[in-house]
C-alpha cells in the first residue's frame, strides 16, 4: 500500500509539473492503438501526424502556437472509447478532437463525452450510418463515408445513364438493406420510379419466383443489393435465363470477379454497373498528400492514412478560422472551412490558406480523400466509381463525378 | 481552474467505470470467492446484461429490436432476470463440472452468447451495435448528470456490499465456504451442495448482467467490441485477485485498484513522444498480466485477504468466539 500511494503522489506530481506550456494547442488524436484494427492505426496515424507537422512547419496555428496532437487509445471498443475520450478532454483539455477509429468507439465516445462536453470531433474511419442520426449539436463529423451514401451516388449514376423505372431487390442483412433502403428513397427523390422493391433470403437454389414478381409494372433495369456468393451470382442468372432482366445496377457486394467468371463476360458487357467506395488517385490534392506521405515511407493508398489527413488538416484550419483555442468557436469553423465559397486549400498547403484566413477570406479546402464537404450531418459523400466490364474481360473502373 | 474541473470530470468517469467494476468483481466473487466456482465466462452474462436493458429502454430504430422504452428499474431487473435464467440453464449442464473443466465450459458458453448477440442482426444490429441508448439522469446539466449517475453505480455497489457480507457471515455463506474448502465434508453434513454452487453461480451472473446493464447506459452504445474477454473477463479476475479473493471489501479494492491503473496509466503514456505512446499501449496490457504475476506469486491473498465467517457468539451464551 505504501508503494502504491508513493506512485500515485508520484503520478500527481508529473501531471501537475507536465500540463501545457503557452504555446501548444492541444488536439486529441483517438484511434484504436490496440484492439482488432491495430495494424491499420500506424498509417492513419502517420497521416495525422503529417497534417499537424505541415501546420508547424508552416507558421503554426494562431499567433504562431505547436499544433500538438496527443494520441489517446481507444482499441475499438466503446468502454475504452469513452475512456479515452474523458481523459483527452478532461485531463489533456484538448480543443477538439480527431478520432476515434472505428464506428464502435466513436459511438460511444460522442455520445458519452465530446457532445456533452461540446468538443467536437472529426473521425477518420467511422463508416457505420447510425452515427449520422445522433442528435450531436453539429459537434460529430466525419471525412470517411457513410456506407448508406453509396446508395445515394449509385442513384444519381442509374439516372444519368438513362434510366427512369428500376425494380429494387436486396438480401436481408443490415448492410444491403441499409443500401437499399437509401437507394430506393435517393432514386425517388431524384425523380426515378421504383416499381417494386422486395427483399430476398440469401442462399436460395433459385429466385424465378421473386424475380417474376420483380419484373412486373414495366421496369427498365434491376437494382441488386446484395452478396454475389449468397444469392447475387443466382439471381443475376435467372433472370437472364428467363428474360426476366437483362440490365442491373448493384453495390459493391456485387464487385468481384467471380460474377464474370459464372455469368460470362459477353452476356454481361455493358449490362452491369457496380458501385464502389473509391479515391481519385489523379486528383491533384491526393496527388500532393502522397508525396509528402511516401516521403516519410508511409502508404499513400493504406486504408484511411488519406483520411486522417484531411482530417486533422481540417480541424487545424477550424482552430485557425475560429480565431482562438475556444472550443464553441472552433465547433462553428468547422463546416465552413471545408467548403465553399472560398479559395480552394490543397493538402500542405497551410501559409496560404493562414495567410488567407488572416485577410479574413474563405477557404475552401480539398483533400486527399475528394472534396471533403460537411453535409447538414456532419457527412461527407465520398468519392465513388462505377465498374463495368472492360473489352478484356475484367473490371473497369470509372470514378463518379 | 478548468484544470482542475477538467481532473474532477475525470475522476467521476474513473469511479463511474470503477464502481461498474466493482459490481462485476463482487459478481465474481459469489462465485470464486465464495462458492469456489471457476467461471471465465463473465463477458457471456455482461453482454446479456448489456444487449437485454438496452434493447428494452432505447427509442424505436430500423437497425435493431426496440421501441420497448421501459423505465431503467425495468430494463434492470429484466437484465438480471434473464441472466439468471441463462445462468440456471447453464449451470444445469455445467456445474457437475470440476474447476479446471467448469472453466472451459463457461468460456466456450460466453462466447456462444457473444457470437449470437453478434450475428442476430434483426435484434442487436450485429457488430454496428445498439446507439442511441437513454443514460440515466443525462438531461440534468454538467457536471450533475455525471455525479448522479456516479451516485447510482456507488449505491448499487454499496447496497450488494451490504448484502453480501451479511450473507457472507449468514449460514448459507457458511455453507458456501465449506463446499468450498471440502466438498465432500459438506456433502457428508447433509448440505444438497449442487443446490447451493447453483445458487452462487446464478447470484453472480445476475449481478455481471447488472454491470452490463449499467455499462451500456454508462457509453449509451453497446456493441460486440465492448464485451470483448480481455476487459469484462480476464481484467475482473485480475482485480478480484489483487482485490483479495473472497473478502467484498478486497473485491471492491481491486475494481478501482485495476481500473485506475489500466486507465490513469494511459495520461502518463500519452505524454512520451508519438512512436514511444503507440507502444506503451501494449504495455499497458503487459502491466496488467505482470501485476497479476506479483500478486499471484508474492501476495496470493490480494490486498485484503480473507475473514472467515464465525457465528456470533452473542446467540449462545458461554460461547466464545475463535480467535
Amino acid at each position: 500500500m505504501k508503494y502504491l500511494a508513493k506512485f500515485s503522489l508520484a503520478a500527481a506530481f508529473s501531471l501537475a509539473s507536465m500540463t501545457a506550456s503557452a504555446a501548444d494547442i492541444k488536439v486529441g488524436s483517438v484511434a484504436g492503438v490496440t484492439g482488432p484494427i491495430a495494424e491499420l492505426v500506424a498509417p492513419i496515424l502517420a497521416g495525422r501526424n503529417l497534417a499537424a507537422e505541415h501546420v508547424n512547419a508552416q507558421g503554426g496555428l494562431l499567433q504562431g502556437d505547436t499544433m500538438k496532437m496527443v494520441v489517446a487509445d481507444s482499441a475499438c471498443d466503446p468502454k475504452a472509447g469513452v475512456d479515452a475520450g474523458g481523459k483527452v478532454v478532461n485531463i489533456e483539455q484538448v480543443v477538439a478532437i480527431v478520432g476515434a477509429s472505428c464506428s464502435g468507439a466513436t459511438n460511444g465516445m460522442v455520445q458519452s463525452v465530446t457532445i456533452p462536453a461540446g468538443v467536437v470531433s472529426v473521425s477518420d474511419s467511422a463508416t457505420a450510418p447510425s452515427i449520422t442520426d445522433l442528435k450531436d449539436n453539429d459537434l460529430v463529423y466525419r471525412v470517411a463515408p457513410s456506407d448508406s451514401y453509396q446508395g445515394r451516388a449509385l442513384a444519381s449514376h442509374v439516372l444519368a445513364s438513362g434510366i427512369k423505372k428500376v425494380a429494387v431487390t436486396y438480401a436481408t442483412d443490415d448492410y444491403n438493406a441499409g443500401l437499399a433502403e437509401v437507394f430506393a428513397r435517393e432514386f425517388k427523390n431524384m425523380g426515378g420510379t421504383v416499381t417494386a422493391n422486395q427483399a430476398h433470403e440469401p442462399k436460395k437454389a433459385s429466385y424465378r419466383g421473386e424475380l417474376a414478381t420483380l419484373a412486373k409494372g414495366g421496369p427498365e433495369a434491376l437494382a441488386l443489393f446484395a452478396y454475389y456468393g449468397s444469392s447475387g451470382i443466382t439471381i443475376i442468372r435467372n433472370s437472364i435465363e428467363n428474360g426476366l432482366f437483362g440490365k442491373f445496377y448493384a453495390a459493391d457486394g456485387m464487385f468481384d470477379k467471380s460474377v464474370i467468371e459464372q455469368i460470362g463476360a459477353d452476356v454481361l458487357r455493358g449490362n452491369i454497373d457496380i458501385s464502389q467506395s473509391s479515391s481519385d488517385y489523379d486528383d491533384v490534392s491526393y496527388k500532393l498528400f502522397a508525396a509528402a506521405i511516401s516521403a516519410k515511407g508511409v502508404n499513400p493508398k493504406a486504408p484511411y492514412a488519406a483520411h486522417g489527413y484531411d482530417a486533422t488538416f481540417l480541424m487545424a484550419l477550424a482552430i485557425e478560422k475560429a480565431g482562438s483555442a475556444d472550443r464553441g468557436k472552433i465547433a462553428a469553423a468547422l463546416r465552413s472551412v471545408s467548403k465553399g465559397p472560398g479559395e480552394v486549400i490543397r493538402p500542405g498547403e497551410w501559409a496560404k490558406a493562414k495567410k488567407l484566413i488572416s485577410e479574413g477570406k474563405d477557404v475552401n479546402y480539398e483533400g486527399a480523400t475528394g472534396i471533403v464537404d460537411f453535409d447538414e450531418n456532419g457527412d461527407v459523400s465520398g468519392i465513388y466509381g462505377i465498374n463495368t466490364i472492360g473489352a478484356d474481360g475484367n473490371w473497369q473502373t470509372k470514378l463518379l463525378k | 481552474m478548468e484544470q482542475f474541473y477538467g481532473y474532477f470530470l475525470y475522476l467521476i468517469s474513473l469511479a463511474t467505470m470503477g464502481g461498474i467494476y466493482a459490481i462485476l468483481t463482487l459478481g465474481l466473487n459469489i462465485q470464486w470467492g465464495f462458492t469456489g466456482l471457476f467461471n471465465v465466462g463473465i463477458a457471456g452474462f455482461f453482454a446479456i446484461g448489456a444487449y437485454v436493458s438496452a434493447i428494452l429502454t432505447t427509442a424505436p430504430s430500423i437497425r435493431h429490436l426496440g421501441g420497448y422504452q421501459m423505465p431503467y428499474a425495468v430494463s434492470f431487473i429484466a437484465a438480471m432476470l434473464v441472466s439468471a435464467c441463462i445462468a440456471w440453464a447453464v449451470g444445469k449442464v455445467c456445474l457437475r463440472l470440476r474447476t479446471d473443466y467448469l472453466a472451459i465450459a463457461t468460456i466456450g458458453i460466453a462466447e456462444i452468447f457473444r457470437l449470437i448477440l453478434k450475428n442476430e442482426t434483426w435484434a442487436t444490429n450485429g457488430p454496428r451495435g445498439v446507439s442511441m441508448i437513454p443514460k440515466p439522469f443525462e438531461t440534468l446539466p454538467e457536471p450533475w448528470n455525471q455525479l448522479c449517475f456516479l451516485a447510482l453505480v456507488i449505491l448499487t455497489v454499496f447496497v450488494i456490499y451490504l448484502a453480501l457480507e451479511v450473507a457472507h457471515k449468514s449460514p448459507w455463506g457458511r455453507v458456501m465456504t465449506a463446499i468450498r474448502e471440502n466438498e465432500i465434508a459438506a456433502k457428508a453434513a447433509g448440505k444438497n451442495v449442487e443446490r447451493f454452487r447453483m445458487q452462487g453461480f446464478i447470484f453472480g451472473c445476475m449481478l455481471m448482467a447488472l454491470a452490463g446493464a449499467y455499462t451500456a447506459h454508462y457509453l449509451k452504445f453497446i456493441d460486440p467490441n465492448a464485451t470483448e474477454p480481455l476487459t469484462t473477463t480476464f481484467l475482473v479476475w485480475v482485480m478480484l485477485i489483487v482485490g483479495g479473493s473472497a473478502n467484498n471489501r478486497g473485491a471492491v479494492l481491486g475494481a478501482f485498484a485495476m481500473w485506475t491503473v489500466w486507465s490513469a496509466s494511459e495520461i502518463l503514456a500519452s505524454r512520451l513522444p508519438d512512436e514511444l505512446a503507440i507502444r506503451t499501449a501494449y504495455i499497458r496490457i503487459f502491466l496488467i498480466g505482470f501485476v497479476l504475476q506479483i500478486f499471484l506469486q508474492k501476495y496470493p491473498k490480494g490486498f485484503l485477504s480473507e475473514t472467515r465467517p464465525h457465528p456470533r457468539a452473542a446467540r449462545t451464551p458461554g460461547y466464545s468466539e475463535p480467535e
